[in-house]
């Protein structure tokens, strides 16, 4: 089990020699037990970090986060920026360096394993507790604790984990400057892809029944979207509001500029950007789970990706985030690819 | 379309430059008789066709997609027509997993002296499409 002050060490230390300018990790959240992402920048910060079963966030996003404000500014990285990072936010740091998004040298990664667990699941944790708010929680051993008004609760960590978690094979970040914690890699908790499988088994009308009710819900909030440490482009395909419009441009070019997808929250609308939003992770998306954490409307997005996941890796023999050198999905080709399908 | 009307499925076709759209041109050039359901858009290679056509073409209306392109080494672009396999067989796994219709997307390889088989394949897909009826699911309903 990792010990919290061996993070807070280790950020202190980097920072006081001056080896990385902040440390992007989490702190003790205002909104009841979850931690939230902080960035600090001074050696006396670092004992805010923390590292518990709510450190939800993928900290990747704040990575690119911090690469988009640099670009804005006009700045130069400088000192590498440090990051705590899960097994899951390594793989999204992976697949960005794939990408070129920043170098290897302008990040530190300080790895934290998330061994036998993994972060909760708010909703499994309430119907356990019946009601009693949660105040903390922590890791212990195989368990979770979890605090609540009437006291202390050990609850085992597998009835109130994440769904991704749960078939998480990856808990340990293999791509670190420093890692802490055992190298759990290919962990076998529950079985991969089950919830896919499940759906699958129903006929065509049954799958477009369940997604029709799932586009009908989409408000379009975009939550997904901003999430999500693989949506970076500074101009998204589903949202062409950055049309440069100058007093030359005619109106025939104004109302025929492309717009691939409204904004509208209709169905149609809605199953196009969900698909291409699922297009666009295919071979990228390292099935964090933060798209479907943060939907409003309960929007199971882990099914769209899973999909492209496991038809990446069956089909293409591809595997997401695992290495920095290797081509990307559908930028790459192999002579032997199925094409059964094309007549 | 008033009910007397017979339902005619509309298929939107991506066709390569190269090869496929040369292909429809011969089939037209040599008289063979086939449906005229098919829009065809020449794009440059089968490479270029982006997953947002597909959906967009569906959304729009399309009751069937069909793209189509050089054969397998014979890419005008060397791999465009590879990168379009791997690219256009996820589009394919999604449609299917959302639960749209197998036979509304179509792919096929046609050469520019395969005038028969691109009359063939937009037959074979006319006749596919016809027992669907309209595409309803993915299309955008406008007032």
């Amino acid at each position: 089990m990792i010990n919290v002050q061996d993070i807070r060490d280790t950020a202190r230390d980097l920072l006081a020699k001056g080896e990385v300018r902040a440390v992007i990790g989490w702190r003790a959240g205002s909104r009841g037990m979850a931690a939230e992402p902080c960035v600090i920048t001074k050696p006396e910060e670092a004992d805010s970090l923390v590292w518990d079963p709510t450190c939800y966030h993928n900290l990747a996003l704040n990575l690119v986060n911090d690469r988009k404000e640099l670009r804005h500014a006009k700045q130069s990285p400088g000192a590498p920026i440090g990051i705590v990072a899960k097994g899951c936010d390594a793989r999204a740091i992976v697949v960005l360096l794939q990408e070129n998004y920043f170098k290897r040298e302008d990040v530190y990664i300080i790895g934290v394993s998330c061994e036998n667990s993994g972060v909760l699941d708010e909703k499994k944790l309430a119907t356990q507790l019946k009601g009693f708010a949660p105040t903390a929680a922590a890791f212990a051993g195989d368990d979770f604790s979890v605090t609540t008004a009437k006291g202390e609760n050990k609850i085992a960590a597998r009835e109130v984990m994440a769904d991704r978690c749960l078939e998480c094979r990856t808990p340990f970040p293999k791509e670190n400057n420093t890692a802490l914690g055992e190298d759990k890699t290919g962990r076998d908790i529950e079985p991969q892809f089950a919830a896919l499988q499940r759906f699958e088994a129903q006929d065509e009308a049954a799958r477009w029944d369940f997604w029709q009710r799932q586009f009908d819900r989409c408000i379009r909030c975009f939550a997904c979207r901003s999430v999500c440490p693989m949506c970076f482009c500074d101009e998204c395909v589903v949202d062409s509001i950055e049309m440069k419009i100058a007093p030359e441009t005619t109106a025939e070019e104004k109302a025929n500029r492309i717009r691939w997808v409204e904004r509208s929250a209709t169905r149609a609308e809605n199953a196009t950007y969900h698909m291409t939003r699922a297009l666009h992770l295919a071979g990228r998306c390292v099935d964090c789970g933060e798209c479907e954490r943060v939907c409003p409307v309960n929007i199971p997005l882990r099914l769209l990706n899973n999909k492209m996941e496991r038809e990446a890796r069956e089909a293409f023999g591809f595997e997401p985030g695992a290495s920095i050198g290797g081509p990307s999905l559908v930028a790459s080709f192999r002579d032997d690819d199925p094409g059964e399908f094309i007549r | 379309m008033s009910e007397q009307q017979k339902y005619e499925p509309k298929i939107v076709a991506f066709l390569c430059k190269w090869c496929s759209s040369a292909g429809s041109d011969l089939a037209g050039v040599s008289r063979i008789q086939y449906p005229a359901n098919a829009t065809p858009i020449t794009v440059p290679c089968s490479g270029s066709v982006s997953p947002m056509y597909i959906l967009s073409a569906l959304k729009k209306g399309a009751d069937g997609v069909l793209v189509s392109g050089c054969h397998i080494g014979d890419c005008h672009y060397m791999e465009g027509n590879f990168l379009a396999r791997r690219k256009l067989h996820l589009v394919k796994e999604l449609l299917q997993f959302c639960g749209v219709e197998e036979n509304r997307f179509r792919m096929s390889w046609v050469s520019a002296a395969e005038g028969a088989k691109f009359a063939e394949v937009v037959k074979e897909f006319v006749e596919d499409l016809r027992p669907l009826g309209p595409q309803e699911k993915l299309k955008a309903k406008r007032a």
